[in-house]
């Protein structure tokens, strides 16, 4: 084998993280920002709590915002690709 | 022929600017193994909007991103083979960008891999109003409008970088000698 | 829902645990700064805590975590690229010659990796820290397959040809 190649694998092996980093993710993740998952719950939650037009209003907004990060998501994929490409041509 | 429709007209009101030319692809629809459409409008953007988590640095920059645009249409397919759908499918599309208020910015064919991906601007005046972007691969074909005004750059490096990118563990390829 | 992370076995602990090292050093080998990686990796872990319902294997988790970890740092690298690089014939050379196997050779290799351009030191990243095919690599940056492989070879031929101005190379390798 290549010894660049080889002293190339040395150098760029994996290193862990500092001490604590896991501990450290999954305790501000447990307290973080609400994900997906947290407003399905809380969207579950309303329906009861608060009434029908409410809970139809807030599963509406949720769903709405789902179409619209799909539809981005669809968008700027080819964009990102030529992008990607537009620039190694230019390197 | 199995669908995956996703539509959001239904209960709400039609404001706004509709799509900027007819995203008619009955013909590649009817090839196709699956599709999905996402059209919204303005009041559904604004809807959509509102319930972006501003905490979240991927939904920031879709907040950020949106504020311009006054609608996004989206028609995209997939096929179980390669030469399912041929380039006169999608006439119907190129034929309304050849008029005058659209200019093509990109076009990049894929010979090797097959494929590509074209983009145009709509423009009023030395304004752009709408993009289109036609991008093909030989299993997908996605055409999408966005009307209004959208930073183009901000959209490509979004590519991506929220939600969840499609990637399905490929099979690992035979090393290489 | 909440079950759905048990029947798919996609812990979020147990992924954080099994991939830190992957994300940190994809991140670390890209910008070589331990704490903006450090930053960069946990984003990628609260993102995936975001979207560990759309998670549908342990495999989609760690191909995912991959490629968001990539585009972090990429993102990241960009963020920062207002303020001076060190060009790749700037890196000084060491006083002394460099024999393989030492240490010194890593360090300086980790350096001339961290000079290299953005696509092509991402991919030297991904080829030799993941272990990925070119095939892999091209899906991870979505970039021809054809580019990955360019980038190898330009990346390896720039890299021999600064080491060999300190004798380190083919001729100087008994190993």
């Amino acid at each position: 084998m290549d010894w660049l190649e080889d002293e190339l694998r040395r150098a760029l092996a994996r290193e862990e993280p500092p001490v604590g980093f896991a501990k450290r993710v999954i305790a501000r993740s447990a307290r973080g920002p609400s994900g997906a998952r947290r407003w399905l719950a809380a969207a579950a939650m309303v329906v009861v709590a608060v009434g029908a037009a409410g809970a139809w209003r807030q599963h509406q907004g949720y769903q709405t915002k789902q179409e619209l990060m799909l539809a981005l998501r669809l968008a700027s994929a080819p964009m990102h690709r030529v992008q990607l490409e537009v620039k190694d041509i230019s390197q | 022929m199995k669908t995956l429709l996703i539509a959001c007209l239904a209960a709400l009101p039609v404001l706004g600017a509709p799509q900027q030319f007819q995203l008619n692809l009955d013909a590649v629809a009817a090839k196709s193994s699956q599709h999905v459409d996402v059209f919204l409008n303005a009041s559904t953007l604004q809807l959509a909007a509102k319930f972006l988590d501003g905490d979240d640095p991927d939904e920031a920059k879709v907040r950020k991103l949106i504020e311009g645009i006054e609608g996004i249409y989206v028609r995209h397919y997939n096929f179980k083979s390669a030469g399912t759908w041929t380039q006169a499918d999608l006439e119907p599309i190129r034929a309304q960008l050849r008029g005058p208020e659209w200019s093509k910015i990109v076009g990049v064919t894929r010979t090797e891999e097959g494929g590509s991906t074209e983009v145009w601007l709509r423009l009023a005046g030395n304004k752009s109003i709408g993009v289109a972007i036609i991008a093909t691969d030989p299993k997908e074909v996605t055409v999408v409008n966005i009307a209004g005004n959208i930073n183009l750059k901000a959209l490509a490096e979004l590519g991506g970088h929220f939600g969840v990118p499609k990637v399905k563990p490929a099979e690992k390829p035979k090393k290489e000698e | 829902m909440l079950t759905e992370a048990v029947e798919t076995g996609c812990d979020f602990r147990a992924l954080v645990r099994q991939h830190q090292a992957t994300v940190f050093s994809i991140a670390l080998h890209f910008l070589r700064d331990r704490a903006t990686a450090e930053e960069v990796a946990q984003e990628v872990f609260f993102s995936l805590h975001r979207n560990l319902h759309q998670i549908e294997t342990p495999a989609h988790a760690a191909a995912w975590l991959r490629k968001v970890a990539v585009q972090r740092s990429i993102d990241e690298g960009r963020r920062r690229s207002r303020r001076p690089q060190v060009a790749l014939a700037d890196v000084a050379e060491p006083a002394a010659c460099i024999r393989p196997g030492d240490p010194l050779l890593s360090e300086l290799l980790r350096k001339l990796v961290a000079t290299l351009p953005e696509a092509p030191r991402m991919v030297m990243v991904l080829r030799y820290q993941e272990d990925l095919e070119p095939a892999e690599i091209a899906a991870a940056l979505e970039m021809p397959v054809a580019t990955v492989k360019s980038h190898l070879q330009r990346s390896l031929a720039l890299l021999r040809e600064k080491l060999a101005r300190c004798g380190v190379g083919e001729s100087g390798w008994t190993g």
